[in-house]
Formats: structure tokens, sequence, C-alpha cells
């Protein structure tokens, strides 16, 4: 057991592996193929595509789950409770409906992604403001801050949704409230996916800052960390992996705050190593939470948001309730 | 599929408009039930169903305002008839400041609406969604009779019956080919639908009753590609709505979901309601089954 503990990514990544092989063989036809049907399609184009989005999602929103927590040293932060991803779901509804992304593919994810970067800085901006005044101190101005800026993203896709000449509108919301990455095709993997590792890189590199960080601002400052720096790369990264994941996926919620209090007793609470495990860690949630969709409801009736939610909200509400395990919290930067 | 989207009414307007006009209603209400024989002039349909069947059987001074959709071309397969129409979005106060002397309204799209409208005393039919042929033919009967033009209810039903006669004298011998619905968002019309019953017309087997699919109607990509039908029919073009709900009908691995390889657009306005429009529809199964059959035999 000792042994285990000392190479959690290694373990991960294994775990990783034994899922990817799961999910190439689960399916709406059941466990492995029948015979007599066409297979390559059937893995290459269904499977597959299915599979490497949920690497990358899972992996992009754990990154950033952990990267949010640690910068923010709030052990709520996650990007759906920060408003991130409603604003990049709203942003990907802009980009369809004005027929950017049938023009240029390309405008989806950056629609999606200057969407969460705009909403990320409203709550930032939001949270700053709320703890100058005394009313919403602490953790609470962030959480308060990301509802109201989700609520409002919800409603402007739900405008958006209903002003388009667009027969599906109830439909689509359903899509964005609860995402789902069933019958996505490889085109959705090449708009995602480079977005999706280009911030997961920049969140990953920023380990010893955010280690240096968790000793407070002072002392991070005085072993050379620059906050500003930090700061706005946490922003960037986050928009990058949020945007592009929520504009073909939908919203899929709660990966980023489960994932990394869960490894936070194996891995430490350190916020720099718990970055990488994180990434492992969500990838390995996502896809096994959309392999088990598939088990539980072979016709896609069950969509991958409604489980991750149903999983989440539960772990929040208790986060709240208990509070974390390593409550070490100081005040927000 | 689900029934398109209806959208809210926003109009302040209309409900301060309505207070005035509840009165007028009433009064026109009554004036049509003393002459028996005056047909309705005033005509309000609730329905984007209902709004096909009527802007053919009357003429345009005669209605009074059909709903949103029903200039629009990618649903209504009378768009251009009821385009420059009055548009309603279905609200009572809306409808009643419109002062109809009959309202067409569908038994499930404004339940609430229709019930206030009775209450009202607005002289209200409802229309039931047809599901089958023989249905398709008793609503266009019943509407023709409230708006007093039979004659024209019963050129809609020959038209459609000519269709029907024109499938019925070209069926072929031998087992039917099959043929899967594969609409917006991954769903299949299945049995008791009326795109069920055109591909029975059409001589084609509906695929999606042998299918695992859905409570809802889905069929996912995986097993359409396992089992394919012999003829793939989307409810639009690939392009046509450019939508995330819509990915599906633009999803690469739908080459291999037709056994011949090749799919066709029957776009779902000919075949969402049960009117006349379906005799397209059944036209356009029929020319896509001839085509596979051809193939076959060369």
């Amino acid at each position: 057991m000792s042994r285990l503990r000392r190479h959690p990514l290694a373990i991960l990544g294994t775990v990783l592996l034994v899922l990817v092989g799961a999910s190439l063989l689960t399916g709406p036809l059941g466990v492995g193929l029948p015979p007599g049907v066409a297979r390559t399609p059937i893995l290459l184009e269904i499977r597959l595509p299915r599979t490497l989005l949920a690497l990358l999602i899972g992996g992009g929103l754990g990154i950033a789950g952990a990267a949010l927590q640690g910068y923010l040293r709030n052990a709520l932060a996650e990007p759906g409770l920060l408003g991130a991803t409603g604003g990049a779901g709203l942003g990907a509804v802009i980009a369809i409906h004005t027929g950017a992304s049938a023009a240029v593919p390309l405008a989806l994810p950056i629609g999606g992604l200057a969407g969460a970067l705009v909403a990320t800085l409203a709550v930032l901006g939001l949270a700053a403001a709320g703890r100058s005044t005394a009313a919403a101190a602490g953790q609470h101005a962030l959480l308060i801050s990301g509802v109201a800026v989700s609520t409002l993203a919800t409603a402007l896709i739900s405008l958006a949704l209903n002003l388009s000449p667009n027969p599906f509108a109830a439909v689509e919301m359903v899509h964005w409230l609860m995402g789902s990455i069933a019958d996505r095709s490889l085109d959705h993997v090449m708009l995602a996916g480079p977005a999706i590792l280009a911030g997961a890189a920049v969140l990953a590199r920023l380990g010893p800052d955010l280690d240096a960080l968790s000793l407070g601002e002072d002392a991070a400052r005085n072993l050379g960390t620059d906050i500003d720096r930090v700061r706005w790369l946490i922003i960037i990264g986050t928009a990058l992996v949020v945007g592009a994941a929520t504009a073909v996926a939908g919203t899929i919620g709660f990966v980023g705050l489960i994932v990394p209090h869960l490894l936070r007793p194996w891995v430490g609470a350190r916020p720099g190593p718990l970055l990488l495990a994180s990434m492992l860690g969500g990838a390995v949630l996502l896809l096994a939470a959309d392999i088990a969709i598939r088990l539980a409801s072979p016709v896609g009736e069950l969509r991958l948001g409604v489980l991750t939610a149903l999983l989440g909200a539960p772990f929040f509400l208790w986060l709240i309730v208990a509070g974390p395990s390593d409550q070490r919290r100081g005040p927000l930067p | 599929m689900p029934p398109p989207a209806e959208r809210a009414p926003a109009s302040r307007w209309a409900a301060w408009l309505s207070r005035l006009a509840v009165p007028i209603a009433l009064a026109g209400s009554l004036a049509g039930a003393t002459g028996a024989d005056a047909k309705p002039a005033r005509i309000v349909s609730l329905n984007l169903c209902t709004d096909q069947i009527l802007v053919d059987l009357v003429p345009r001074e005669r209605i009074g305002a059909v709903t949103h959709l029903a200039a629009d071309p990618s649903v209504s397969a009378a768009a251009e008839a009821a385009k420059g129409l009055r548009i309603t979005y279905g609200s009572a106060e809306d409808v009643v400041a419109l002062a109809p002397d009959l309202v067409l309204a569908g038994t499930w799209t404004t339940p609430a609406t229709a019930s206030l409208l009775e209450r009202l005393g607005v002289p209200l039919l409802r229309v039931p969604l047809a599901g089958t042929i023989p249905e398709v033919r008793a609503v266009i009967r019943a509407v023709a009779r409230a708006v007093g033009e039979e004659a024209r209810g019963e050129a809609q039903i020959a038209r459609l019956d000519a269709s029907l006669a024109a499938a019925s004298r070209k069926r072929r011998e031998g087992p039917r080919p099959t043929a899967l619905i594969y609409q917006v968002s991954g769903l299949a019309s299945g049995p008791g639908s009326l795109a069920d019953a055109l591909l029975e017309v059409a001589g084609l087997r509906n695929l999606a009753a042998e299918l695992s699919i859905g409570r809802g109607g889905q069929v996912p990509l995986e097993i359409l590609i396992a089992r394919p039908p012999d003829i793939l029919v989307l409810s639009a073009a690939p392009d046509e709505y450019r939508t995330a709900a819509a990915d599906n009908l633009r999803h690469p691995a739908l080459r291999h979901a037709s056994r011949s390889g090749a799919s066709v657009v029957i776009p779902w306005r000919l075949w969402l309601c049960g009117t006349e429009a379906a005799s397209r529809a059944i036209d356009a199964l029929m020319a896509a089954r001839d085509a596979l059959e051809d193939a076959r035999h060369r």
C-alpha cells in the first residue's frame, strides 16, 4: 500500500489506460462488438471520439479545478461554480446562432473561450468588489458572484435560443444545461482538443507558483512569484479548457470540484503536485462516468451532465456542511 | 419530435387591448351563432397544423391570424401561402383581441388557451394531430366543415389520395426495403407516427420498430450503423439547422448508416402535420424506393 501511495500518477495513468480500453469496447450495442457489424466506423468514428472527448474534457476540467482551488485558496472553487461554464455556453450559443460557426468552424471554441473569459473576469471582479463590503465576505463572495454570473449566462442562452429562428430551442437548451459526449465526431475532437490541451499546458506549468502561493501572497512574492502573471495564466488556461470543452459537449459540471478533493488525501494538499494528478483523475472520473451511463442507459436517455451533477451536487453540499479535511484557508487573494 | 418551441407572448399591449376587445369578441360569436349558413369570416388558427390546412381552404381576408410558425419555411409546408398573414403567439388575450368567429386549436399545443377561450364564448374547434392517413382525411374534413369550405377540403383529400393511389400502383412484389427516418437530436420516427404511416404507404418497412430505441425515440448512431436501413431518411438537410441539436445530421459516420451509403432528405415539414403535403413526402419516398430497386436490378 505504501508503495502505491508513492506513485499516484503511474496508478492513475494505468487506470486510465484500462478505462480507455473499456470505453472502446462499450457502447449501445453492449460490451464488445456483435459479429457482422461495421466495426471500423463504430470504433473509429463513434467510440473513439467519445473516448477522446471524455479524456480531454475530464482532464481539462480536473486540472482547471485544481488550479482554481490552489490559486484562490478556496475549497469550493470550480469552473462551473465560478461562472466560466455558463459563460462558455453563452459564447458557443452566440457563435452558433449568429452563423459564425457555420462560416468558420473554429468560431465555436473561440466563442466558448471568449464567453468563459468574460464570465471568469466578471466573477473575480464582482468577488473583489463584494469583499470590500462587509455583507459578503470571504469565500462566499466568490460563490455568490459565480451564481449570479451563471444564472445570467443561462438566462441569456435561453434568450438567444428563443430569439433565433430555430424550432429546436427546447432541445438545445437541455444540451447547454446538461451536456453529453454521445454521438460526437472527430470533428468535435479536432475543434476542442487543441484548445483544451493548450489550456491544460498553461495550467500544468503553474505548480511551483501555486505551491509558493499556498504560503501566502507575501511569501510567494518573496519567493519570486509574479502574482499578476499567475492570475492571468490561471484565467486564460481555465478559459481555454472550459470554453472549448463546453462548446462541444455542453455543461458538464462538478468534475473540477470533486477530483482535487478526492485526490488530496492521496497526493497531498500541495497545489503543485495536485495539478497533474487532478488532470489524470478528471479524465478517469469522466471516462468512468461516461462508461457507466452507456451501461446503465444504452439508448442514450441519460446524459453525462446529469450524472456528474448527481454526483457533484451532494459532494458540494457535503463540502459546505462538513468542510474539506485540509482546511487551511486564509483570506482570499 | 418535440413540438416546435413556443414563444412567450411579450406584448403588454395585447393584454391592454384585450380588455377592450372582450365585449366585441362575445358579440362576434353571438352573431356567428345566429346566421346558420354564414361562413366564419375571421378565423384564427393556434396550431401550425391547422394553419397549413386553413391557408389553402379560405381566402386570405377570412383569416384573422395564424401562428408565427406558419410562414417559417423550415417547419411549414405552406409557408409561401402564409406569408404576410397576421401572426398570433396564441395567448388568450391576443386571440380575443382579434375578435375571431372561429378559432382552430390543436388538442395538445395550447390547452390552457383553448379552454380559456371556450369559457369566454369564442367558437373553438379542437383538432387532433393526425397519426394515420385516415386521420389526415378526418382532420381536413373537420376543418373544412368548420370553415364552410367542404368542397375545397375534398380537393385537398383528393390530391393526397392521388399520391396514395400512385404509390399503391407502383408497389412492387417481394420483401419491402427498410427505411429509418432520422431526425434532429438523434430521434427516429416510430410506430404510430404519421411518418411511419407514410413509410408503409410507400412500401417501406420502418426499421425503428425493430431497433432498440429509447422511450423518447432516440437511436444511438452506433446502433444505426450496426443495423443500417436500406434507405436512410434525414428529416432535414444536414446544413439546414446550424444548431448543436442538429449536429447528429452532420456526423461523418452517417455515410455508413444506410446499406446503399446514400441518404435522402425528406423535410419534416412535409410529415410533421397531417396535411396534403404528406403526398409530397410519399412521392419522395417512392422515388427513393424506385432508385434503390433499380440499382438492385441493374
